[in-house]
């Protein structure tokens, strides 16, 4: 309780247990109030339809769900195809995190530029970038039987790994922003000690660098993994037959047969099976990594099973990577700075990710049809953008709606993720879930729950609806990234900037803020994104009157494929590119 | 499908109508009040359809009226939105351009979510084949679902020319794409085993999956949305493909050389209809009557091939034009309307069936 410490005169003891209390209501109330409002209540009503035939109350549903195996199948693959996603998603984006955080201030800033710039691209824009490089006559394939490697085609997409690679690429930056605001705060002479006391470099990172990033690497897998169980737009552009993922049933009992009952059905057997996911992630990692609370007592513990196998495989790591290191030449003594092979496994990672972005640049000019080589030049697509108001209103649009929604998401979640990591209560877990619930819920099922509440309010169609609506989505990437930099806080700076008489709101402004400051921005920059990037709540609820950018390129894809997509593309690269830019020479004026 | 959508707001819809009634005589106004209409949005589909009907229709009529209007768009079927607004009496759009199977499943219950358009006795609503109405729809517009092919592709050999010949991989060989849903495939398949047109409802589903089985090993991709089936044809992914006449003149537009083959196309048709209990039925009635003017019609295809509804309508369009619409005599005639009501029936156990076919 350090953070937003009691006011005034201290109050009395036997009158603190209350005030601690009301205290924590306080901060959780705005985020528990937008919730149950916006979330819970609307899509309460929709569930209810699971259980209704007719006028009675009935559990058809559910016995058709589960006496169908289909369902259960296409459970599993989805599954699967998100634990897969999740474990690449973490272990190419931990080296990348890594190196970030390790990188002086300005180098930095130019690898999250590359990061965010693929994070700022729309999915769908994604989606048929990949389309694009994996075709029978994509760019990959052009290039391998150019060089001679292939003869003829080679089946790159409608399988397994195109679906993997489409998915870890639109997740990736999620990994990396949500492990980097871990690692931003791990404390680097501790690796330095364990070398000075005689560790090589294998072994200080495994048992020293490692353990200190875990929550990071936790915390990352799991929001990874609940935003990769809900996607459908991979799966369906770049899957085969395998490749089938729940979300597009629920889709399709609502869009294509309009069976509300049974799609709120299969959306409860999602939600239980991501609430199964967490109990399962809680027994076998420990809530250690969720709630720093729960970590100290695990250290305390301290010869259970699991902590004591991770430590031997942590150990078994630490000689094996050694051991590699040993087999190359020694170069140049302790170089500071990021070592090589990293730097280069970054970097080729990196333009990985940009190619599909990059792609676009090109296809922007071509004269007819989204395909490569792109044919002619012309500049008549980005004329049309530019002479339409359309185009220009979905833009200010899109931005004005992002920004208060980041805004409003900082606000309303930054004290509770200070209540989850600090605060001293019970029933944290169930917070914690509840917190999630907006990541967890598919957003189909929001979105139609919210077009019946906003239908009665008179929100359909303002900006204010879409704001709310993206708030709830975007409040939990908020919590869990302010959770991760506080876990790592140490809150005795807070406690020594008092004693030296700094009050709470000095101690906060001078001291707290600061330090987890780039937590911060990375929290803004997440809500901000999800709320750019989203489709569903804008698709219903904006009504029609008034678009945002993503409703407006889906109106465009909705009738046909052209460039035109390619070119708005660029121009959101060129616009994050000046943004970020711009932010770098503020930086630097500043210093 | 007859049961309400959410029964809680049902109940809740009541006590809020009562406590209006009681608070707010206002709401029982007479119905001539509502001639001040001065502002009805209409949903449209949006894309090329917004700015088309703008220029065609609702400009227009703003001018001959000073009725506003303004379009509104949202997702394909918007039967869920339309429910909640007459549910809640709170109309967000008042009129719309919605598909057949949602006039029923809007219909079809004790509640009629939409308003009888009661303009049977007007000439230029008569002037619509009966094919293209019904009580609660006027007709504007019909889509359809056909067979593309890419010249390239079979240069020098015979091209398919039926369902039949895209079901038979052995004698039109090629990478090929079918729709990942029942809907039309499955009425691809029965046309192409021989069934006649006339006999493909009440489908025989088990004779249409012996069909699928056969073809699945040989079909390379199952395509789930419009702008994928448009690409797979651009890039030359696929040879040969069903898909809407729509996707596949766009992919010609777009300078990839395809070819439609209209021969038993499997068409339905889209409609205005009226949110019911608005207070501006009235002048939506005016804007139906005003956009089936078939002069006004004809000039939708200045912005693409429509699938116009007044056959007279054809009289002012240039020959090599019309013969892109799926309405075009020659078009129509050799189609199968979509049945509606068999899939408003049949759909949930056929898709089920469907997708545990498909996972496989």
């Amino acid at each position: 309780m350090a953070a937003i410490p009691a006011t005034a005169r201290p109050p009395a003891a036997t009158r603190r247990p209350m005030s601690r209390r009301s205290k924590q209501l306080l901060m959780a109330a705005p985020m528990v109030l937008l919730l149950v409002t916006f979330l819970v209540y609307p899509s309460a009503q929709l569930f209810l339809l699971s259980f209704q035939r007719g006028d009675g109350f009935s559990l058809e549903n559910y016995q058709r769900l589960l006496g169908t195996p289909v369902y259960l199948t296409v459970m599993m693959l989805t599954l699967k195809i998100s634990v897969v996603t999740t474990i690449f998603a973490v272990i190419a984006g931990y080296p990348v995190a890594y190196l970030i955080s390790i990188l002086p201030r300005a180098t930095k800033g130019r690898i999250l530029f590359w990061i965010l710039l693929s994070f700022w691209t729309s999915f769908l824009v994604r989606a048929f970038a990949w389309i694009i490089l994996l075709g029978r006559n994509g760019v990959v394939n052009q290039l391998l039987q150019t060089l001679g490697i292939t003869d003829a085609p080679v089946a790159l997409m409608y399988n397994f790994p195109a679906v993997v690679i489409g998915m870890v690429h639109a997740l990736l930056p999620l990994a990396v922003l949500t492990m980097l605001s871990v690692m931003e705060n791990i404390d680097r002479n501790l690796t330095r000690a364990a070398s000075t006391l005689g560790a090589k470099p294998g072994m200080a990172f495994w048992k020293v660098y490692f353990p200190l990033s875990f929550p990071g690497v936790t915390s990352g897998a799991l929001m990874v993994f609940v935003t990769a169980i809900g996607f459908f737009i991979f799966p369906a552009l770049l899957g085969g037959r395998r490749e089938t993922m729940i979300t597009q049933i629920i889709i399709e009992q609502i869009i294509q047969t309009m069976n509300w009952g049974f799609a709120a059905a299969v959306a409860v057997l999602l939600l239980v099976v991501v609430l199964l996911v967490f109990v399962i992630y809680d027994r076998a990692v420990g809530l250690s990594t969720v709630t720093g609370e729960a970590r100290a007592t695990a250290r305390r513990r301290g010869k259970g099973i699991f902590s004591q196998v991770g430590d031997a495989i942590l150990t078994g790591l630490g000689h094996g990577s050694d051991a590699i290191i040993g087999l190359f030449p020694r170069r140049r003594q302790a170089r500071e700075g990021a070592p090589r092979p990293l730097t280069a496994f970054v970097v080729a990672l990196l333009a990985v990710m940009t190619l599909p972005v990059l792609l676009m640049i090109p296809l922007s000019f071509a004269d007819s049809g989204l395909n490569w080589p792109p044919q002619g030049f012309t500049l008549r697509w980005y004329e049309q953008i530019f002479n339409s108001p359309i185009w220009m209103s979905a833009l200010t649009r899109s931005l004005v709606v992002g920004l208060c929604t980041a805004t409003l998401a900082l606000l309303i979640g930054t004290p509770v993720a200070f209540l989850m990591v600090r605060g001293r209560m019970r029933g944290k877990t169930a917070l914690l879930a509840f917190t999630l619930m907006p990541v967890v819920m598919p957003n189909m099922i929001l979105s139609v729950g919210l077009f019946y509440l906003y239908a009665r309010i008179g929100l359909v169609g303002t900006n204010l609806g879409l704001i709310i609506g993206h708030t709830v989505i975007a409040v939990p990437y908020v919590v869990l990234t302010v959770m991760s930099v506080l876990r790592n806080y140490d809150s005795r700076l807070d406690l020594a900037a008092q004693s030296l008489g700094a009050t709470p709101w000095v101690t906060l402004r001078l001291v707290t803020l600061p330090i987890i400051g780039a937590g911060m921005i990375s929290a803004f920059l997440f809500a901000f994104t999800i709320s750019f990037d989203e489709l569903t709540i804008a698709l219903f609820t904006s009504g029609g009157v008034s678009a945002t950018l993503p409703k407006q390129l889906w109106d465009e894809v909705s009738l046909s494929i052209s460039p035109l997509l390619a070119a708005v593309s660029t121009c959101l690269f060129l616009f994050v590119t000046v943004l970020i830019v711009l932010a770098g020479l503020l930086n630097r004026r500043q210093k | 499908m007859t049961r309400p959508i959410m029964p809680g707001i049902k109940r809740r819809t009541l006590l809020l109508g009562a406590a209006a009634g009681l608070a707010a005589p206002a709401i029982w106004r007479p119905s001539g009040a509502r001639a001040q209409t001065s502002r009805i949005v209409v949903r449209d589909d949006g894309g090329i359809y917004t700015q088309a009907y703008t220029e065609v229709f609702y400009r227009p009529f703003t001018e001959a009226t000073g009725i506003q209007i303004v379009p509104a768009q949202a997702q394909a079927e918007p039967t869920a939105q339309i429910r909640s607004m007459v549910e809640t009496r709170t109309y967000t759009w008042d009129m719309g351009k919605i598909s057949v199977p949602a006039v029923l499943q809007l219909t079809s219950g004790d509640t009629k979510y939409l308003e009888p358009v009661g303009l049977e006795a007007e000439d230029v609503i008569q002037s619509i084949p009966q094919q293209y109405r019904n009580d609660y729809q006027v007709g504007t517009n019909v889509y359809t679902t056909v067979l593309a092919y890419r010249r390239d592709a079979f240069g020098g050999r015979e091209a398919p020319a039926s369902w039949a010949d895209l079901m038979n991989p052995e004698q039109f060989p090629g990478r090929r794409a079918l729709r990942r849903h029942p809907y039309d495939t499955l009425e691809q398949a029965l046309m192409a085993d021989g069934v006649a047109p006339g006999d493909v409802y009440p489908l025989d589903i088990d004779r249409a999956f012996s069909v699928l089985d056969r073809v699945q090993p040989a079909t390379d991709i199952w395509w789930t949305s419009g702008a994928q089936a448009e690409q797979l044809l651009i890039s030359g992914e696929v040879d040969l493909i069903s898909t809407w006449v729509s996707r596949a003149q766009s992919a010609q537009a777009a300078g990839a050389p395809v070819e439609i083959v209209w021969n038993q196309n499997i068409w339905g048709c889209d409609g205005w209809s009226i949110l019911a209990g608005t207070p501006n039925a009235d002048a939506c009635r005016e804007l139906i009557k005003f956009a089936s003017d078939p002069a006004r019609m004809a000039q939708l295809v200045e912005f693409f091939p429509a699938g116009i509804v007044q056959p007279a309508a054809f009289e002012q369009i240039p020959e090599d034009v019309a013969r892109s619409c799926p309405t075009y005599p020659e078009n129509i005639a050799t189609g199968l309307q979509i049945d509606a009501a068999y899939w408003l029936e049949q759909a949930d156990p056929v898709i089920e069936r469907f997708n545990t076919w498909f996972i496989g």
